[in-house]
Parts: C-alpha cells; sequence; structure tokens
C-alpha cells in the first residue's frame, strides 16, 4: 500500500466569508468538504455585535427606539413597530387608528424595499446581474416615501411609542398609490426576467430543501417557513396594528426548496401592494399619538410582543421595572434563529449551492448578531 | 478635544435621576441597575385553563405557579422539571415551536437568573411561557433533545449570562470572541467598565468615567 | 410539445432579454449626478444640527433648558448656560453638539421646546479631523460650509 500523504486526504475544511460578497454581510461559515460535496457546516457569528440589549439596560424607553432601527437595518420600520407595540402591550395602551393605519402602510412598504434588496442580492450571488439595478431603481421610490415621511430612508425611526411623531405629509396618499400602481408591472418583469429563466431554475429548484416539519423543529419563520407548505403568517394568527382589517392571502408553497422561496417572496410583495392599497383608501382621520404620560414608565411586568417582520417572527420580551429605563429588553431576532437551519439545508449539498442557499434564508447579519 | 468629548457623554446631562450611570467604580458588584424591588409585584392573576389542568395531574407540584399578566401566561417550574415539562407540552399539547430561550438578570435574589422559555402552539395559536429560576454558577437542563433550535438560543444564553446548560452539546460562546471575559447582560457588568478597559490598553490612559 | 420549443428557441432567455431592452428606454433613467447636481432631499430630512437665531435681532432661540441634552440617547449635546445678572434669566453660553456619534434620530429636535435645536437638509457632514465633527455653538448657528466642487 502507497504511503499516505496529505492528497489522499478526502476532507478540506474552508472559510467562506467574514468577508465574503455573498455572505451578506459579516457571516463566517466554516465548510467541511468531500471534494464538491459539504459534509458540515460551521457558522461564526458576532462580528455585528454591539450588545443591542445591553444598551437598552441603560437608556430610557424612549431613547432605545433608534436603536432597533439598526439591527434590521433594510427593515428599520419593521423593528420600530415591534418595540413599539411590545412597550404599548406593557403600558396596556393602543396606538389611534390613524397612527395604525399608518403604521400598516409603511411596514408593509418596508417590506417589499426588505423583499427587494433580498431579491437583486440572491439573482447576484446566483448569477443574474441584471435583477439587482432594477430592484434597486424601485426601491429608491419607496425610500423616498419613507424620506419625505419621517426624514431618513434606512434607519427611520419613524414611529413613537403610542402611536407616530410625523403626520403625513401633504400627497402622502398619492404618493403611496402611484408606487402602488407602478410596483405591480414591475414584479411581472422580475419574474420574467427570472422564473422561467434556465440557469434561475436549475440552480435553484431542489437546492436546499427545509420540510415544515424541519421548519417547526428549529424556529425557522417567515417565508421560509411558508414555502415549506405551512401556511402561518403573524399578521393573521395573531394580528396586530389593524391588519385583521385588511384583505389579503397568506402564500405558500410546497416543496421548501429555494425556488419556492423566492416565489413565496414574490408573491408576499404583491400581497403586500394589496394591503398598502386597501390602508390608504381608509386612513382615518383623528389623532396620531394615544393619551398617555410624556414619561415612558410602565408598570412592573413583562410582555413578548412578536410581530411578522420580513425575515420571519420577530419578537420583543421586555421586562419592566417601573422605571424609566426597561430592565431588560431581549429581542428574539429572526435572521438568528433561521440561519440555525444552514447546517440542515446545506448538509450533503454541492459547495456552489451554500450561496444560494445563504441568500434564501434572506439573513442580515445587523440582526443575527445584534 | 478628547476632553471635549468625554463631559458630553457622561457627567452634566446625567440623565435620568435613577440613571444607571456608572456608581462610583464600575466594580461595584449586585445591582447596578438598581432595581427597585424584585419581581414579585408583578401584578399577575392566576390562569386556568384545560391546559393548566392536565399540566398540574401530570406534574403536581413541580410547577409552582400558572399566571397570566397581559392577557399572555405564564408558568414557573422547578428546574430540574423543564424538559419533561417542554416535552410533554410539545407531544401532548402542541407547543411544538421553541420561539425563544432568554434570561433576565435579578441579582438581588438566592437564584438569580430566570430563564424564559417561549412557547408557541400551531394547532392553537397560543403561546405560554415556561420560566425556570437557576443559581449563578448551577447548570439548567438543556432542552436541545426536545427542540432543535434550542442549539443556538442555548448558546446565547449562556454567552450573555453565564449560565451552562447540562447536555448541550456544543456549550461555547457563539456572539463574542472565545477570549471574553465576563457576561455582559449581567446587571453588574456595567458597559462603562469595557470601555474604561478599552481606553486604558489601547490609549494608555485613565478613562474619565 | 410547446415547451419544447420554448426550450429549443431559448424563449426564457429572449424574455428576459426583451426586459433589459424595453429599460433602455430613456424615462427609466434615474442616475444623480452628485456631486455637480446637488440632490433634492425631503423637507423632513435629518441631516446637520442648526441652532436657530433669531432672524431679527441675531439672538439666540434657545433657552438653555437642557431637555435635547436629556432626550438625546448618545449624551452628545452639551449645554451650557449662566445666568445674566441684569436680567435675572438663564442664558446659553456654549453648545457642543458631536455629529460624529450622532444618529440623526431626531429626539433632540423633538424635544425642543422653542424649535431652537433643528436638524437641517445639510447631508454633507465629513471633515477631516476628528475634531471637525464636533460642533461648537456658532458652527451651528451658521450651518455647515460644503466645500463647492469644479464642475
Amino acid at each position: 500500500m502507497a504511503q499516505s500523504t496529505f492528497l489522499d486526504a478526502n476532507e478540506l475544511v474552508l472559510n467562506m466569508g467574514p468577508q465574503h460578497p455573498s455572505t451578506h454581510g459579516v457571516l463566517r461559515v466554516i465548510l467541511k468538504l468531500d471534494g464538491e460535496t459539504v459534509t458540515g457546516t460551521e457558522c461564526v457569528i458576532g462580528y455585528l455585535h454591539r450588545g443591542v440589549e445591553k444598551i437598552a439596560e441603560n437608556r430610557t424607553y424612549i431613547q432605545f427606539a433608534p436603536y432597533v432601527d439598526r439591527m434590521d437595518y433594510v427593515a428599520a420600520v419593521s423593528n420600530g413597530l415591534g418595540y413599539c407595540l411590545a412597550i404599548e402591550k406593557l403600558l396596556n395602551i393602543e396606538a389611534p387608528p390613524r397612527a395604525q393605519a399608518v403604521r400598516v402602510i409603511l411596514t408593509e412598504l418596508n417590506r417589499i424595499t426588505s423583499h427587494l434588496l433580498w431579491l437583486g442580492t440572491h439573482a447576484l450571488d446566483i448569477g443574474a446581474i441584471t435583477p439587482v439595478f432594477y430592484c434597486f431603481r424601485d426601491r429608491e421610490e419607496a425610500l423616498k416615501i419613507f424620506e419625505n415621511y419621517c426624514g431618513a430612508r434606512l434607519t427611520t425611526h419613524a414611529f413613537r411609542i403610542g402611536g407616530l411623531q410625523y403626520e403625513v405629509y401633504d400627497g402622502f396618499e398619492q404618493e403611496v398609490r402611484a408606487f402602488c400602481d407602478m410596483f405591480i408591472p414591475k414584479v411581472d418583469e422580475y419574474e420574467e426576467l427570472l422564473t422561467n429563466n434556465r440557469i434561475w431554475v436549475n440552480r435553484l429548484k431542489g437546492v436546499g430543501v427545509l420540510s415544515g416539519e424541519e421548519c417547526k423543529e428549529y424556529g425557522v419563520t417567515g417565508p421560509v417557513l411558508r414555502a415549506s407548505g405551512v401556511k402561518w403568517d403573524l399578521r393573521k394568527a395573531q394580528p396586530y396594528s389593524g391588519y385583521e382589517q385588511y384583505d389579503f392571502e397568506i402564500p405558500t408553497a410546497q416543496n421548501g426548496d429555494t425556488y419556492d422561496r423566492y416565489t413565496v417572496r414574490m408573491e408576499e410583495m404583491r400581497q403586500s401592494v394589496r394591503i398598502m392599497r386597501q390602508a390608504v383608501d381608509k386612513i382615518p382621520s383623528g389623532p396620531i399619538m394615544a393619551k398617555m404620560s410624556k414619561v415612558v414608565k410602565p408598570p412592573v411586568g413583562e410582555a413578548y410582543v412578536s410581530i411578522e417582520a420580513p425575515k420571519g417572527e420577530l419578537g420583543y420580551y421586555v421586562v419592566s421595572d417601573n422605571s424609566t429605563q426597561p430592565y431588560r429588553v431581549r429581542v428574539r431576532p429572526p435572521s438568528f434563529v433561521n440561519l440555525q437551519a444552514l447546517d440542515r439545508m446545506v448538509r450533503g449539498g454541492l459547495i456552489a449551492d451554500v450561496v444560494a442557499i445563504i441568500g434564501t434564508l434572506d439573513i442580515v447579519l445587523g440582526e443575527v448578531d445584534r | 478635544m478628547a476632553d471635549e468629548e468625554k463631559p458630553a457623554s457622561s457627567p452634566p446631562p446625567a440623565g435620568e435621576p435613577p440613571k444607571a450611570a456608572a456608581p462610583k467604580p464600575a466594580a461595584a458588584a449586585a445591582g447596578a441597575h438598581v432595581p427597585p424591588k424584585p419581581p414579585p409585584a408583578m401584578a399577575a392573576t392566576p390562569w386556568e385553563s384545560a391546559l393548566t389542568e392536565s399540566l398540574k395531574q401530570a406534574f403536581g407540584d413541580r410547577i409552582s405557579q400558572y399566571s397570566t399578566y397581559l392577557g399572555q401566561n405564564f408558568i414557573v417550574a422547578n428546574a430540574e422539571a423543564l424538559d419533561s415539562i417542554l416535552d410533554f407540552l410539545k407531544l401532548e399539547a402542541d407547543f411544538d415551536y421553541l420561539v425563544d430561550i432568554t434570561a433576565v438578570d435579578y441579582p438581588k435574589l438566592e437564584k438569580r437568573f430566570e430563564l424564559v422559555y417561549i412557547l408557541y402552539s400551531f394547532a392553537s395559536n397560543e403561546r405560554v411561557r415556561v420560566k425556570i429560576h437557576v443559581a449563578d454558577g448551577v447548570k439548567a437542563p438543556s432542552v436541545v433533545h426536545v427542540h432543535l433550535g434550542a442549539n443556538w438560543l442555548e448558546r446565547e444564553v449562556f454567552d450573555m449570562f453565564g449560565v451552562e446548560f447540562e447536555g448541550h452539546p456544543d456549550m461555547r460562546r457563539i456572539l463574542l470572541p472565545e477570549e471574553w471575559t465576563g457576561f455582559p447582560l449581567r446587571k453588574e457588568y456595567s458597559i462603562l467598565q469595557q470601555d474604561d478597559r478599552w481606553v486604558k490598553e489601547n490609549l494608555g490612559i485613565e478613562s474619565g468615567h | 410539445m410547446v415547451k419544447l420549443l420554448k426550450t429549443i428557441f431559448l424563449w426564457d432567455l429572449l424574455q428576459g432579454l426583451w426586459v433589459t431592452f424595453r429599460n433602455q428606454n430613456p424615462k427609466y433613467i434615474c442616475t444623480e449626478q452628485y456631486p455637480s447636481e446637488r440632490p433634492k432631499v425631503a423637507e423632513r430630512y435629518r441631516g446637520a444640527p442648526r441652532l436657530n437665531i433669531n432672524p431679527e435681532n441675531g439672538e439666540t432661540l434657545c433657552i438653555a433648558c437642557n431637555l435635547c441634552a436629556l432626550a438625546c440617547p448618545e449624551n452628545l449635546i452639551v449645554v451650557g448656560s449662566a445666568r445674566n445678572e441684569e436680567t435675572r434669566r438663564k442664558e446659553l453660553s456654549y453648545f457642543t453638539y458631536d455629529t460624529s456619534r450622532c444618529m440623526f434620530c431626531g429626539l433632540c429636535e423633538d424635544a425642543c421646546p422653542v424649535d431652537a435645536l433643528e436638524l437641517t437638509q445639510d447631508f454633507e457632514l465629513a471633515s477631516y479631523t476628528r475634531d471637525g465633527a464636533i460642533w461648537d455653538r456658532q458652527m451651528l448657528e451658521e450651518g455647515p460650509k460644503p466645500s463647492k466642487y469644479l464642475s
């Protein structure tokens, strides 16, 4: 028998990231490879850890609100909504109907911007370079609405505890309607580019399959769960902020592969437009801020409130000790929990598919690491 | 100009009166945040339902409290019974989705860490929180064999609070670097203490806090 | 059969190319020619801070109440005040705003009771030194002076 050398070793350990264009940030994945087959992974995270939960304990309730925008920075409005809802729950108040309607419009708009960024970068990872330009061009229109509404495009800090800080500007309704009208043909356009494209289909179909049972086992939520055939959306299951008034579908798919997650997200954008159309048609008049004292000081207690963020279930567990600062704020980040399923999805697949699967999970490292 | 910057960060605008603004030396253990009173003051009401009945039958006095606050139900259990409770809830009551594991630090209590397990049932669209209390240095039972998703969540609790989990397959830090000292979300761990150390190590001067 | 023909004649590819061709239309161009053309930002844009002065007499509107400093999550505002012996009123003596730590959340302008502190539409905040990011009262009242670019 020939002497064994390192050339006979059939296992290769490869570092992917933290500076790698397709890990969408600073995710580092250590891959164990046998040829081109992935036999194991380990995620190394924490490069973007800023200690948001610790910061919360050293800020007042109002002061902490801008920080939550910086977790999932592509869906800052959703983060803000979840935080405000959690504190409102602790205070046992509810935002007035007008504020709720505006909140719904902006969160759905934010869902679209988040999904557009996902679509652009995911397509770029797979090798389709064109969609990213179109996605960013159309995302710009939505960001302009944010900028006009609250003065910032990305880390919006749009909502306040108890309602809204800003009244809608003149022409808000028209701009949202114009965006809705403009956007639906654009989604069709993206679909024309990708849905039937043979490279796209071959790269995505049957890749990274996750069954509904496995999703529940790992706690995976959001579009990933829905693509596996579980028809579950917090907006329907436990409606918040007046979502029960709006008529929309929960898009699902059966196979739970990367392609299905793509179709689910595309359909979700259409449903978001549908919700926005309904909401913008009947923004009630009235106050935008609930009656509450200026100093936010919830009674001793705790509450867990979660919303359907673009990435999945985003929860806030807040413990109050009747001071102006939270005793503990825990964020249940959807990306963090979803990323856990990465190992299950890539194991046994090819190394080229790792890129597709990280893309399809739609993680934002700011939220994974917090 | 650096001197200009420091007063900005702490002394003059001292924030709200009960602020955690670094009580003298940051080493002052136990309760930098000054919680006025420990948790029992929460105005929770007892929780009764078919689920609590079956839990009472199955676990008896191993679950000490069934409460509801703001319409959210939670139970307080013995640490040893935790995995069997989660197992029971998963198999018998369809609480098949472990939403989150987190902890809250109450340094004044004897069992200072309150671990919170948030569960959700897809079938009945219901949430329940299971809480256990563990003392510093005592291992909590791991629930990875019940819910696979507990793996990283438990690692994060260990990372942030230093609560170890018995039977966890891979008990390491997850967000912070391996060589990190201290557990950031404990109440005695002040952010300022870390700033001071950084300034000392990197700039070689005492920080102004 | 149709599917087979579509596959052979690269229908999916042509479909995609038609989309890109349609988007050649000049009306879809949305490039901004910054810095030769200054982009127009929203009216509510939260940019460089400014301490407003009374346009009539040039006196500051700030009453040195310190509310902005208390509202700031990063504690980056320092308000200095002194009692004027003649009028027996508290007057602003200095005001420091560290833009390097600012995240432009707008809580300070929300807190201001007299609309003296305001986040304006200026967005060119870069400077060559770290000290340049710490703005004093004079700079806050004058506002930033971004360099003009040759165009």
